[in-house]
Parts: structure tokens; sequence; C-alpha cells
């Protein structure tokens, strides 16, 4: 991707692609223009300094966008709890609209986009997306049955990049949980971005699960803007199961008084496995609450990496932050990676972070085993009951029942 | 059902047990008393097969050396370790952590596994005669119990796993008399022909409670001295002054 003839080249291919509708066409042709003028991440920029990708998108010198024209979607990647389903395979977004309970899911509508100086990748989105889903939540609407995301890259896919853009919308009062998850068919190489916009309208309460599965050869970056009014509540939790190569992304503004973001990661990798966090909340209001937590096991040669920051504006009074960050290394070679960031300008606020890493504790190791447990699942043990700290605080049973599944499927310990 | 012969053991090339003898028949109670830094929670470690306790001698249990077993093996052997401090593992459920034990012993032993149900009933009678609440186990393991608590769950995994050696660290430190009392019941209802006990201690406290057949004084990591109950009280009237150098 840093031979830019090659890519100006193929973004004159792209555009001229049929799906892409007029309206965002010139908003697609700006998004370019800056991508080419900043080039491809690198080590020495400070906001990639961190991040797989400054090492990873070198190799896609040849990028090749395809569109899947087969709509089926395989059964037994379905949820077996009852739900409204969004099916995006290899990028393209294959179920029906949707349309009761105050709920309205349709395709992605939106035509202009906004610029992250330091963020290229997004410039980069934002030229070669391929629309994904639109949801809105009515006023005083709560819906009831979760909301599940299946993004399935399927085995007949033959291109080597997909770019989606995504946007949710909740307005006055109302509430859904969403779960989204991915589904990888294959091991051959892809470059997925993903942009989700997250709107919060006043007293509206969101939940998001997200779960980020076992994959190889695969460069993944996950890019969040939400912004929240007053009295609107964000929970996410995210698990990362071995995933190659990624990067979450979120930036979070609480706009509103009394607004509220928790963000919760858990970190599981092996192998050569390197995933990246990188948080930034602002408090722009007084009385905003935040919450920070992610926790990694880390085995073999993986490496996680978290940056968090706070950021609290002058008139951010009260505000309440709250940062914690453990890591479990569970080899000589793995890496945890850690910088957390406080930005405050406001002098009445309560702000707390903290950040550890250390092997598993031997002592309890031994306590298991003098109860018969062998070592490795006395290792297992640790480890799920490190991890479950975060998958304890979900409420969602079905989600949950899910998360601690997959705990279990890391045995190379 | 144990018999220790000429047992060193040295923690980081320092040795600290050297050369104890002591033999445990079926059924007996036996108590080591001694001071400060005489070696007896290395004995108690050495006997559950810690890593970084080497050890050389004889241990011979039910007819076979174990020095060469390791920590599991031991315990599916049926020696059980009563700590001193319990440790607090977050994230572990108490209830998950007993059924993981009790099946791991039973799968080692050849015996059917149990399920959720069939755990859940045996768990709750066992608690029951213990006067352990079962909000207590739904807790992440030891997790902010008291002292009491703690050492109410070492006996309900005693009771739980049925072994037939118990070496019991200290049992008594930080409990008060109420504690002491439910913990000993419970030590004494388990007392049977068929199960050995190795009492470690500081006073004799305990031994009112859970009188021993023998009692040894433990000093420099050597038995300088062995009597029956006793020869307890007469440590407690006099202390270890005379047994030392």
């Amino acid at each position: 991707m840093n031979d830019l003839e090659k890519l100006k080249n193929h973004f004159q291919d792209f555009k001229n692609l049929e799906f892409i509708n007029s309206e965002s066409i010139q908003s697609r042709i700006d998004a370019f223009q800056r991508f080419c003028q900043k080039g491809i991440p690198s080590l020495k920029q400070e906001y990639w300094k961190y991040s797989p990708l400054s090492k990873d998108l070198v190799q896609f010198q040849n990028l090749k966008f395809s569109l899947n024209q087969d709509k089926s979607f395989n059964d037994k990647y379905i949820e077996k709890f009852d739900h409204y389903k969004i099916l995006l395979k290899d990028g393209v977004l294959i179920s029906e609209d949707i349309k009761e309970e105050g709920l309205e899911i349709t395709k992605y509508k939106q035509n202009y986009f906004y610029e992250i100086k330091k963020n290229q990748i997004l410039d980069f989105n934002n030229a070669f997306f391929t629309p994904g889903f639109e949801i809105k939540v009515d006023s005083n609407s709560s819906i009831k049955k979760p909301i599940v995301i299946y993004n399935y890259f399927s085995k007949d896919f033959d291109g080597n990049n997909i770019n989606n853009k995504n946007f949710i919308f909740l307005a006055k009062n109302s509430k859904a949980q969403i779960y989204e998850k991915n589904i990888f068919e294959d091991e051959k190489v892809l470059f997925f971005t993903k942009n989700l916009d997250i709107e919060l309208e006043q007293d509206s309460n969101l939940v998001k699960y997200y779960f980020n599965s076992t994959n190889k050869n695969k460069t993944i970056y996950n890019f969040i803007r939400t912004k929240l009014k007053q009295n609107s509540e964000l929970e996410k939790f995210n698990f990362s199961h071995n995933v190659s190569s990624c990067r979450d992304e979120i930036i979070a503004d609480l706009n509103g008084t009394n607004a509220f973001v928790s963000l919760n990661n858990i970190q599981h990798l092996s192998q050569k496995c390197y995933h990246e966090i990188k948080w930034e909340i602002n408090h722009n209001e007084e009385n905003t609450r935040s919450s920070q937590f992610v926790k990694s096991a880390l085995h073999d040669q993986s490496v996680a990496a978290f940056q968090g920051k706070i950021f609290v504006d002058s008139k951010a009074q009260k505000t309440d932050g709250y940062q914690l960050s453990r890591a479990l290394l569970l080899s000589d070679q793995s890496k945890f990676l850690a910088k957390p960031e406080l930005e405050i300008y406001a002098d009445d606020v309560k702000c707390s972070h903290g950040s550890s890493s250390g092997s598993i504790d031997q002592e309890s190791i031994f306590y298991l085993r003098s109860r018969g447990i062998n070592e490795q699942q006395a290792k297992r043990m640790m480890i799920e009951g490190f991890l479950a700290e975060v998958i304890n605080k979900i409420k969602n049973e079905d989600v949950k029942n899910i998360f601690y599944k997959k705990l279990n499927e890391i045995n190379n310990i | 059902m144990i018999d220790i012969k000429n047992l060193k053991v040295s923690v980081e090339d320092k040795e600290i047990i050297k050369g104890l003898n002591l033999k445990i028949n079926k059924g007996e109670v036996h108590a080591i008393m001694g001071p400060n830094g005489s070696g007896k929670s290395t004995l108690s470690y050495a006997l559950s097969g810690k890593e970084g306790y080497e050890a050389e001698g004889q241990i011979i249990y039910k007819g076979e050396n174990i020095l060469d077993f390791n920590t599991e093996e031991r315990a599916q052997k049926g020696i059980f370790l009563a700590f001193q401090y319990p440790i607090e593992i977050p994230g572990v459920f108490t209830n998950n952590f007993l059924r993981t034990s009790l099946n791991a012993l039973r799968k080692a032993k050849g015996e059917k596994e149990l399920n959720a149900v069939e755990f859940l009933n045996l768990v709750k009678e066992k608690s029951q005669k213990l006067k352990i609440d079962k909000e207590m186990l739904s807790r992440p393991l030891n997790v902010g119990f008291s002292g009491g608590e703690k050492k109410r769950n070492e006996i309900l995994q005693m009771s739980l796993l049925e072994p037939n050696f118990i070496i019991m660290d200290e049992t008594d430190s930080g409990l008060d008399i109420d504690a002491l009392k439910v913990v000993s019941n419970g030590v004494n209802g388990m007392r049977s022909p068929d199960r050995s006990f190795l009492i470690i201690t500081h006073y004799q406290r305990l031994l009112n409670y859970i009188k021993p057949d023998f009692v040894h004084v433990f000093s420099d990591g050597k038995i300088v001295e062995s009597g029956d109950w006793k020869l307890a009280l007469e440590l407690e009237n006099d202390g270890y002054a005379k047994f030392v150098n």
C-alpha cells in the first residue's frame, strides 16, 4: 500500500464501480486525497506507534477489491436465541431491512464523512467503503430482542480488502442491545477496515458486545466514534480471541451531563497474534463518567497493546474517569505494551488509572494442585478466572455464555 | 500409613529439615510442635511436593515412596494439606473449584465424575454440617472470606475429598474460639481408623480440642522429643527452651 501510483490506479477503477452513488463520490475523492498526502501509518507516528497495522500494510502491494454476488448464508453460524439479524457477507449487507417495534435497520446511507487528522486509515475507509448497515431506534422504544450482526468472511471471496461503514442511532429515551461477531471461513490474507458511528440521544442506553474470533492472516482495523448526550449510557464488551493482527480504536465524546461510557476488553492471544486497543474518552461536560477495563492473557509470542486516554475539558467539573489494565504474561516471549494518558483541564475531578503485568501466581497454582488438579488445568482455571472478571459484568446471559465457552478454546498452555 | 525416613529438605540450597524420621500408623493423630523457624511449614510443603523444596530420603506412603510424585499426584493418592493461609483466587468460584477438585480425584481413582446436580447435593449436605452458608460457595475462592470462613472452607474441602492422610498447618492461627470449635468438630468428625493426621502447631490450645495420640517436639529440622499428649501441656508451661540447643 505504500506505492501511491498503484493505489491511485486502484482508486480510479474502484470509483467507477456501479454500487458507488453519486452523492458520496466527492467525499470519497477528498478522503482518498487526504490519505495520499498522509501516506500509510508508520511506527514513527505516535498515533500508530504500537499498531500492528504499521508493520502489516506494506504487504498489501496489490489491493484487490471484489464484490461477492452470492447471498447464501450458512445457518450453522446463526445464534440459537431469538434475535434480529444483520448479515454482512464479505462486506455486503445481504439481510433484509427490518422495521418493527421502533427499530429500523437499513443499508448505510450517509454520504459525508469527517476527518481525523492523524488517522489516515479512516480516510482510506472513507474512500473505499462498501455500505454496511444503519440501525435506528425511535424515541421511547426499548428493543426487547438483541440485534446480532454477523460479519461473515466467506471462502469464496476473491479480493483482499473489505471496508465497511455503519451507523447506529438511538433516539431519546430508547434502549437496545447489540451483539456483533466475526466469522472467518479461511486463512486467506485480508485487510478489513470498519468504521462505526454511534450517536446516543438524551436518556438512551446501548449495550454492545463484540466477539472478534480466531483468525489467521487477517489485518483488521475497527474504528468507532461515539457521541453521547445528556444521561445517555454506552456499555461495550469486546472479546479479542486469537486475532492475528488487529487494532480496535474508539473515540467517545461525552457531550451531555451525566453521560456514561464503559469500555471493557478481553485480549486472549497466543502464537504471534497482535492486538492493539486505542481508546480516547473526552469528558466535555460536567458530571460525566467513564470506565475503561482491559484484561489480557498472553501466550507464546503474542503481543497486546493498550493505549487509553482520559481527556477532561475545563468545563467538565465533577468528572469521574477510571481506567485499569491488567495483563498475565504466560510466556517469556509475550509482551504487553501499556500507555495510559490523562489530560485534565478541570480542577474538581476524580480520575484514576492503573496498569500491571505479571506472570501467573505460583502460590495459587500450588493451592489448586494440592487439591488434585493438574498443573495445566490449574493454569487454565487461573487464566479463565482472571479474564472472567470482565465477563462477569455482562448482564445478557446468552452473550455471557458465548464468551465463557470461548474462554476454554485456547488449550496450548 | 506414612513412614518418613531420614528426610532432608533444602530450599535454595539451604538445608532446613535435617534428617527427619516419623512413622504414623493408620488412624493415629500426631502433633508436631516447635518454635518459629524450626522448619514446620517446610515439612508440610515437602510432604505435599511443593516445587522448590528439594527433598531426599524416603516418604513411604501406603507402601510406595512418593518422593518423586508431584503435588497433584500426591493429592490424588489421598494426601491433603490444610493451609495455614488459604490462598485467595479472584475469578475462580468456590463451587467450581470444589467440583473440579473432587472430579480430578475421582477420575484419578477411576470413579465416575459427578455432574452438577450430584455435586450440589453432596456439597449441600457437607456444608450444612459445617455451618457453611451456601452464599459463600458462590463467591470467588477465599476472596473476602474472614479467617474463620477460610478455615471452614479448608475443612469442607477435607470432608468432600475424604483424604487418608491430612496435614494441618497451623490451623488454629487467626481463629476465634467459636471458629476453632467448628473447625475442631469438623476434624474430630473425620477421625477414623483409616485416616491419619499430622497437626502442626505452635500452641497447645488446638490440642485441647483435637486430642493427639502422639506429640513431637520439632527443633532445627529434627524431632528432638516425642511423647503422648501430656508433652504438649509440658511445653505450654515450660516453653521450648529446654529442647532448643
